[in-house]
């Protein structure tokens, strides 16, 4: 169908300026406004924030950034004046690509200019200081579980598969791994035990899709109430009763020398655990084979196009069976990760973030560069939500945790319509 | 390559699609395989491109004996297919769909691209394909992504290419662009196998004529054999193309459009700047290669496509941008296009889908709540009315036969009160019984003083069913004519030649 | 020459009795999910570990070895059954004395009491299915119908003709501000609803927690979270009366009322023809004059009206306040009617059964629980396995090896995350 009705000419241009594109920008023209009057103007006229950069653990570092001093007022106004100002460019100059990383740069400024609110000094906060590197390092914790979670995505959806399972295969690499870790204090073998937890979530979910053909989102879906009652079950059963299978560990942070120390970039990218370092390296090399071997080639038209593939001697169901589990793999990794910057395993602590990785593939437009980014933005909005609580923001710490979710909402609502899924996204392949 | 198939039988639960098939095709040599529609071509070329099993019967090539499990395989012994349905990816370039399954790589399983690139250039030099590698496959016109499906097979070292339906979306001159690639490809020795039901190119093109009918070889013909002999053949009697209909007696106006702009799926201008009149007692037929706005201007007419600019008028009433509901309500009847996805919920009950588009009105329904007894009197009078074929009313439409699916939709839309029928592609994919019956439902509507629009890119039906032929282009009416011209001047007018003195 | 083709062979009684109905795969799906259950009772009971270990020293200890599997499977089942159902022996005593009535009938009627909202928004979801849209978010939807509800009848006072009428309207109205949401977006930006609606069952929890926190709405001189208790005039009143010790409420009128609705909604109103119509194929029901917003954001809101309506009367019926666990985790109902809409197969009789079989797993897990120490989310997972084997027919056909059952299975249109 799509391929006879591309015959009408392209020599026209859109002669409809997209309205939703509008809705989006006054959307951004709001949050600009209410950033100028409400942190800008609602500081008191003398009130200063302060930034920091070196993170507390690091105070004998051989480098010193000196903090920077503002004043609270005039610098949030300016960030929402540059705020009305990107919605005032997209609401004019209509740009076809990128509304969206606009309107996601809006966000961040956005908390930037609550932060500076919230640490206005003189002011309510103890914390007089924001701290652009702890920031970002604790957001790099959250967004690396995400991203975990968004790369299993990207797998499963380019070949075709939606797996909404991404939370359970979180909760079981998280339980699986933190078991082994207690056991064995090796962060190796847990990490390869939550990967094959979560290939065993992913081959299921395969197995009754692509086998037997059941529907994705509902398989999906009971999947991920399965693996939370299983896992409050185990809980209860096996790791209450035996603590020692529950100790956990925080896993270590590996300094890659010199380059951990660098301001700011160091502690953010080079002094992570083994797991960030392994998340960089499956971006890496998901994208290198998604977009340049000949097996992306195939896993792309199976999931584009799966009836093409399968007359050139492709098997779509073993190339569909092979992502999936290795997608399910990734999210098992992704549930160790999480469970490493925990400490253990507690029962529903994932709260969702499977599905916020979901929203982030789609943000990152099935590619995982893309869902790099969308990964860092929620990630920024989850650790900020609870970050904010230790400036005692004048706002229930319950308010502020939906700040995610309704942003997750908001850019969804944003998107769909204006990016595009593989085309067989979701759909059973059916062979005659 | 030499082609012989034995004895082909391949059956479906109680079905037999194909019965003890043989045929042989010589290198070389463009063999033709004729028949209609539901003939069984389709299943055939499936089991012959190993996306089917038979169940009995053997292929052989050059001699011996080829199971052919899968498509890879096919492949690998030198078949190539272009299907009717292009097997593209639409987002990928030309030279990652051609090269899709036979990728040369370099080190670490990486495709290599160059060499790619450079073999598609030299084998669309060396048959005069003229395909950009670089393009993406959906921004391409159909006459160019269907070259891209035949470098794919050329590319794949294909000595038999079948061409399944091949100019089923082609303009007249891009199906002569399509012979002189075929011809071309049989003088380099490659054979063809070319599935068609339309006589007049496999009298242009083929050496040899097989003919098959509801699954069996109903014989061989010669090109010099005439268009009424091979018709005979297919349908296994006379063909009666023409339809019997009352003298043409146009009376006042009924729809009007003016300026009509409506845009496509990708916000591209679809239809550009149409003006049509159609009176009452006359069907006007629109003629056109699929794909030049036919769609758009129905979808936009029936309120499911928003109109831009210009105007649609119904008895002096304006009617642009209504929505759906309001359109039906204005009495416009529309069999759609696509009658699986818009006409029909086929998980639904017969009696259930004779009502489809009516179920508030009275007598089905009062109060928002149904009368099932109203609509099963209903469908118990149009199953018998319109002779539609089912075991039960409420049966599921999925159990219907494809022309009595199509029945039920006309049934539907012809049994209320209507100002106006649209109906695109009314027959297509039916039986020779079934076009003839809906052929005679229109034309009865016709003959009643109604008006009627029928968009068809069969020039047969076009022909048989048109008091005036409008014919688009590009979005654009290239000329209005009566059905008394030569086809060859409406092959023209489908290729977008505007021709002043052949509009009435 | 062509001699009469021998007649198939009749099927065997066997095969005839279980090809008969839809009914046998959603009954061998449940023998499943109990066989899935044992197994993971058996390899996650110390005691049942202990007894197999020992044959390694011996195969005489592979007797007590199943023996103490079977008292351990059967203890935990059977506690679920006469935790939920009835206890035979109670039974018989107060048949035989006519004492302990309270006793005996208590498994059944919190059976039915857990039911009683299960049942009301599981038809919730069910609705949205028929009309191809995958509501994730009763749960939150319940939690807000819960909250709004317990604001109206706990801070407003006013006669019972009024206030309890008022109470379940106001969770109502909760419910469907609440879908009104993804239903809005999905109409009209084609935000995909599942990823809204499990969006928003987070900010519903977060949403809960703010407001068994805060000032009037929470109990008054508590610090902990939860709420201020309904009026009695607002409760929903035992069906035997207070004295009887069942706590089986007027709920389950509501409850009737809901399903009698929803059946004639979905296979008499021409409303529901439209939602049947747009879930089954929206680009007819489009061409055939049905404005598909209308009927998503309609539909939407009939769902978490009902989802709403759903957390009220399990307020109204239980604890009469709200605290920060309402319905959360596996606990909550929104979850559960997801499974039990897709058991029921989205038909409002199939959904009544549906519920009353895995609110009997729930209440007889609680039982379970007390009784044998396994945790009660083994019910859920059983629930699970269920439905997933529900949702593949043909497998359980294989497994059983039955023949020619209908495999009808539950499908939504699922076309990925477009519009």
């Amino acid at each position: 169908m799509s391929l006879l009705s591309t015959r009408t000419t392209s020599k026209e241009t859109p002669l409809v300026k997209n309205r939703r594109t509008r809705v989006i920008a006054v959307l951004m023209a709001l949050i600009g406004i209410f950033t100028v009057f409400v942190f800008g103007w609602g500081s008191e006229s003398r009130a200063h924030s302060s930034l920091t950069f070196t993170p507390l653990n690091l105070t004998n570092a051989p480098w010193h950034l000196g903090s920077l001093t503002v004043v609270t007022r005039w610098t949030d106004v300016v960030l929402g004046l540059v705020m009305i100002a990107a919605a005032a460019e997209v609401f004019v100059r209509q740009p076809r690509r990128a509304v969206m990383a606009r309107f996601g740069g809006v966000a961040i400024l956005f908390l930037l200019a609550l932060l500076f609110w919230a640490a206005r000094s003189p002011g309510p906060s103890p914390v007089s200081s924001v701290n652009i590197t702890t920031i970002l390092v604790g957001s790099s914790a959250a967004a690396m579980v995400l991203i975990f979670g968004s790369l299993s995505g990207v797998m499963c959806e380019r070949a075709g598969v939606v797996n909404i399972a991404i939370e359970g295969q979180f909760i079981g690499g998280a339980f699986l791994g933190s078991m082994i870790v207690s056991t064995t204090h090796d962060f190796f073998f847990a990490a390869i035990a939550g990967a094959v937890a979560g290939a065993l979530i992913g081959l299921v979910l395969a197995f009754l899709s692509l086998r037997y053909r059941s529907d994705q989102i509902i398989v999906g879906v009971v999947l991920v109430t399965m693996l939370s009652s299983l896992s409050s079950y185990l809980n209860l059963q096996v790791l209450t009763p035996f603590p020692n299978f529950n100790t956990g560990n925080l896993a270590p942070n590996l300094a890659i020398p010199l380059l951990s120390k660098i301001p700011i970039i160091g502690p953010v990218f080079f002094n992570q655990s083994g797991f960030f370092y392994l998340m960089i390296v499956l971006v890496a090399a998901v994208s290198f084979a998604l977009f340049k071997t000949r097996y992306g080639l195939h896993v792309r038209a199976v999931g584009e196009h799966p009836r093409a593939a399968a007359t050139v001697g492709i098997n779509v169901i073993r190339v569909r069976y092979i992502n999936v589990v290795l997608g399910g793999a990734i999210a098992g990794l992704g549930g160790v990760a999480f469970m490493a910057t925990q400490g253990q395993f507690q029962v529903g602590y994932t709260s969702g973030w499977g599905y916020i990785a979901l929203a982030a593939l789609i943000f990152g437009r099935w590619r995982p560069s893309g869902a790099v980014v969308a990964s860092i933005i929620f990630g920024l909005s989850v650790y900020l939500s609870y970050e904010l609580v230790t400036y005692q923001v004048p706002v229930s710490i319950y308010i502020l945790q939906m700040i995610p979710y309704l942003i997750t909402i908001a850019v969804v609502a944003g998107l769909i319509g204006r990016v595009r899924a593989p085309a067989a996204d979701g759909q059973p392949y059916l062979r005659d | 390559m030499q082609l012989e198939l034995r004895g082909i039988t391949k059956r479906f639960g109680s079905f037999t699609a194909n019965d003890q098939i043989s045929l042989k095709v010589e290198p070389g040599q463009i063999h033709s395989l004729l028949g209609e529609n539901g003939a069984g071509k389709s299943t055939l070329m499936n089991v012959l491109f190993g996306l089917l099993r038979p169940d009995e019967g053997e292929i052989l090539i050059d001699g011996v004996v080829a199971p052919i499990a899968d498509s890879g395989e096919a492949v690998r012994r030198g078949i190539g297919m272009v299907h009717q349905h292009f097997m593209l990816v639409p987002v990928f370039s030309v030279t990652e769909n051609v090269v899709l399954g036979f990728e040369p790589t370099k080190s670490f399983d990486r495709v290599d691209y160059r060499r790619a690139t450079e073999d598609i250039e030299r084998l669309s030099q060396q048959f005069h394909l003229d395909v950009d590698p670089d393009a993406i496959v959906e921004n391409l016109p159909v006459g160019l992504q269907q070259r891209v499906e035949i470098l794919k097979a050329l590319s794949h070292d294909a000595e038999l290419l079948i061409l399944d339906e091949p100019t089923a979306v082609l303009t007249p001159q891009e199906i002569d662009s399509l012979m002189a690639i075929m011809r071309s490809l049989a003088a380099a020795g490659k054979s063809i196998l070319f599935i068609t039901h339309k006589l007049k190119e496999v009298k242009a093109v083929a050496d040899v004529i097989t003919v098959i009918r509801q699954g069996h070889v109903v014989g061989t013909a010669e090109p010099s054999a005439s268009e009424s002999e091979l018709a005979s053949m297919m349908v296994g009697r006379n063909v009666q193309l023409t339809v019997e209909k009352s003298p043409f007696n146009p009376g006042a106006e009924v729809l009007e459009v003016r300026d009509l702009v409506v845009l496509g799926d990708r916000g591209l201008v679809a239809v550009d700047g149409v003006s049509i009149d159609v009176r009452a007692g006359e069907v006007m037929a629109l003629a056109g290669v699929q794909g030049n706005g036919q769609t758009e201007f129905v979808e936009a007419l029936v309120g499911m496509r928003p109109v831009l600019s210009g105007t649609i008028t119904l008895h002096g009433r304006d009617i642009t941008n209504l929505t759906p509901r309001q359109a039906l309500d204005a009495g416009l009847g529309h069999i759609p296009e696509d009658r699986q996805r818009d006409g029909l919920v086929l998980s639904m009950s017969v009696a259930d889908n004779l009502v489809l588009n009516t179920p508030r009105r009275a007598p089905f329904a009062r109060h928002g709540t149904r009368d099932l007894a109203a609509v099963n009197d209903n469908a118990v009078r149009l199953v018998h009315d319109f002779d539609i074929r089912t075991t039960s009313i409420q049966g599921p439409a999925s159990s219907l036969s494809g022309g009595n699916q199509q029945k039920v939709i006309v049934a539907r839309e012809l049994s209320r009160p209507l100002e106006f029928l649209i109906a695109s592609q009314p027959t297509r994919g039916l039986d020779v019984g079934s076009i003839e019956y809906v052929h005679r439902q229109i034309i009865e509507h016709r003959n009643h003083g109604n008006g009627s629009l029928i968009v068809s890119s069969e020039l047969d039906e076009v022909l048989a069913l048109g008091d005036r032929i409008a014919v688009m282009y590009e979005g654009k009416i290239s000329g209005v004519v009566d059905p008394s011209v030569s086809r060859e001047s409406i092959g023209l007018l489908m290729t977008g030649h505007t021709s002043e003195t052949a509009s009435v | 020459m062509s001699e009469v083709t021998a007649a198939p062979p009749r099927p065997s009684l066997w095969v005839r009795y279980t090809s008969s109905s839809p009914i046998v795969v959603t009954v061998f799906a449940l023998v499943l999910g109990l066989v899935v259950g044992a197994l993971i009772i058996i390899t996650t009971t110390p005691a049942v570990l202990d007894a197999w270990r020992a044959i390694f020293h011996g195969w005489d200890g592979v007797p007590h070895a199943l023996n103490v599997t079977f008292n351990n499977v059967g203890a935990a089942y059977r506690s679920m059954f006469t935790g939920s159902i009835v206890d035979p022996q109670g039974f018989w005593h107060s048949l035989v004395t006519g004492k302990g009535w309270t006793n005996t009938l208590t498994p059944i009627s919190e059976t039915f009491t857990y039911a009683t909202p299960l049942v009301i928004v599981s038809i919730g979801v069910g609705i949205a299915f028929q009309t191809g849209l995958f509501n994730i978010g009763a749960n939150g939807q319940a939690v807000i119908g819960g909250i709004s509800g317990t604001v109206v009848g706990s801070m407003l006072h006013m006669p019972t003709i009024l206030h309890l009428p008022l109470t379940l309207l106001a969770g109502i109205a909760g419910g469907m501000i609440c879908g009104a949401v993804p239903g809005v977006l999905k109409a009209y930006t084609g935000a995909h609803e599942v990823i809204v609606t499990l969006m928003f069952n987070y900010v519903a929890y977060a949403f809960l927690l703010f407001m068994v926190l805060s000032t009037p709405f929470q109990q008054p001189g508590q610090q902990n979270d939860i709420s201020r208790t309904m009026d009695p005039s607002a409760q929903l009143a035992p069906l035997f009366g207070s004295s009887s010790g069942l706590r089986v409420s007027f709920g389950v009128f509501v409850a009737a009322l809901v399903v009698a609705f929803a059946w004639w909604l979905l296979n008499r109103s021409s409303l529901g023809f439209d939602f049947r119509v747009t879930g089954a194929n929206p680009s007819a029901a489009r061409a055939s004059g049905i404005n598909a917003r209308s009927v998503i954001v309609v539909a939407f809101l009939i769902s978490g009206g009902l989802a709403g309506l759903a957390g009220v009367v399990q307020v109204a019926s239980t604890t009469h306040y709200i605290d920060g666990g309402f319905l959360i985790g596996n606990a909550g109902i929104g979850f559960t009617a997801i499974t039990v809409a897709l058991l029921g197969r989205n038909k409002p009789m199939g959904i009544v059964w549906a519920a009353l079989l895995f609110a009997a797993l729930g209440v007889g897990g609680r039982n379970m629980q007390a009784a044998t120490g396994i945790p009660l989310d083994l019910a859920t997972v059983i629930q699970s396995v269920i439905v997933l084997f529900v949702a593949t027919p043909v497998l359980v056909k294989e497994i059983f090896r039955l023949r020619g059952v209908s495999t009808a299975s539950v499908q939504l249109a699922t076309t990925g995350w477009g519009s």
